[in-house]
């Protein structure tokens, strides 16, 4: 084994227990957390502002059909809570934008 | 008997599920495995990554750096400060797990995806389920990824820009769908919107990723800012 495959597998094993320990600790952690109170009310936040934060600088940077896109995803979510024929509408959206006007 | 009937339900069920997003999982696990030929890292070394971090993003970071791997310590924080958000992640599946074992939270915790963690958040606010549904969204999710890396890896010549079909577009349209899908009326708009500007700020400044966990931490205090006054 020569140094690079030494080094990629000390890389390997470290960023494996470490996103591991963060998975787990995060749940077991929030055990400990009683069901009342701001810190239930602060997890319960947690998932739909974690999606958002995720999705809105990418949504932001295709600019104008970004937002066509996610409006219509709206749209569609709000008619038929369809989640895989919002995904197809969003991505055709974005894919008819990139090919057409740029 | 009638209770394992139920709980394999629960796994088949979260497995199908998570199909249509891993459409777009497959096309990221083939991106990621086209980037591994190309910078020669082994069949083997692939598998490692996937089996033990199942991280995508951070597999990324970690391929993208191979021909500098030497630089053991950037690496590392990079990969894992991408993985932060998992903290997070982990936090808020408390209430699905609430019981289980100590066992089944150290078994099923490590196959959870930004992609199988939103379609169990979205699922548990309809109907009741268990770990289970998590697990089976996971196994499927990481059977995609694996085959998607393996695919991209061995006809790294011939897959064209994936871009120009909008494939890197689909989790992101999976997860505004999934997010509009949690809103629960008007008291959560202004908790949402400072996410999505403390998000979009924070990454338009420092780059990274470290916008996501910033967002959702902004937004969640104040969610509680707003909620405890009543």
């Amino acid at each position: 084994m020569n140094n690079h495959e030494l080094y990629a597998l000390i890389i390997i094993l470290l960023v494996s227990i470490g996103t591991y320990g963060l998975r787990l600790s995060g749940l077991l952690l929030s055990g400990k957390i009683s069901d009342e109170g701001k810190i239930r009310i602060f997890l319960d936040y947690l998932p739909p502002t974690l999606l958002l934060s995720f999705v809105t600088p990418v949504i932001l940077r295709e600019g104008l059909a970004g937002i066509f896109a996610i409006f219509f995803i709206a749209v569609c979510m709000y008619k038929t809570k369809n989640v895989f024929l919002s995904m197809v509408i969003g991505v055709v959206t974005i894919a008819i934008s990139r090919n057409f006007f740029y | 008997m009638a209770t394992r009937t139920y709980i394999s339900n629960d796994f088949i069920n979260g497995a199908k599920a998570n199909t249509p997003i891993g459409l777009s999982v497959f096309a990221y696990g083939a991106v990621l495995g086209m980037l591994c030929a190309q910078k020669g890292v082994e069949i083997y070394q692939l598998t490692l990554m996937n089996v033990f971090i199942f991280a995508g993003t951070s597999q990324f970071i970690i391929v993208d750096k191979w021909n500098n791997i030497s630089e053991i310590f950037t690496i590392v924080a990079a990969a894992l400060l991408i993985n932060l958000r998992y903290f997070l992640i982990g936090a808020s599946l408390n209430s699905l797990f609430k019981k289980s074992s100590l066992r089944d939270k150290f078994i099923y915790m490590h196959l959870v995806a930004d992609e199988n963690w939103a379609v169990t958040i979205e699922r548990s606010k309809r109907e009741s389920i268990t770990p289970l549904f998590l697990f089976g969204g996971g196994i499927c999710l990481f059977s995609i990824w694996s085959i998607g890396t393996y695919i991209g890896y061995i006809f790294s010549g011939f897959i064209s820009d994936p871009s120009k079909y909008a494939l890197d577009f689909a989790f992101i349209a999976i997860f505004t769908a999934l997010c509009f899908n949690l809103y629960q009326g008007k008291r959560n708009l202004i908790p949402w919107l400072i996410a999505a500007v403390v998000a979009y700020v924070t990454e338009y400044l420092f780059g990274g990723n470290l916008y996501i966990v910033l967002g959702a931490i902004a937004g969640s205090l104040v969610g509680v800012i707003l909620e405890a006054k009543k």
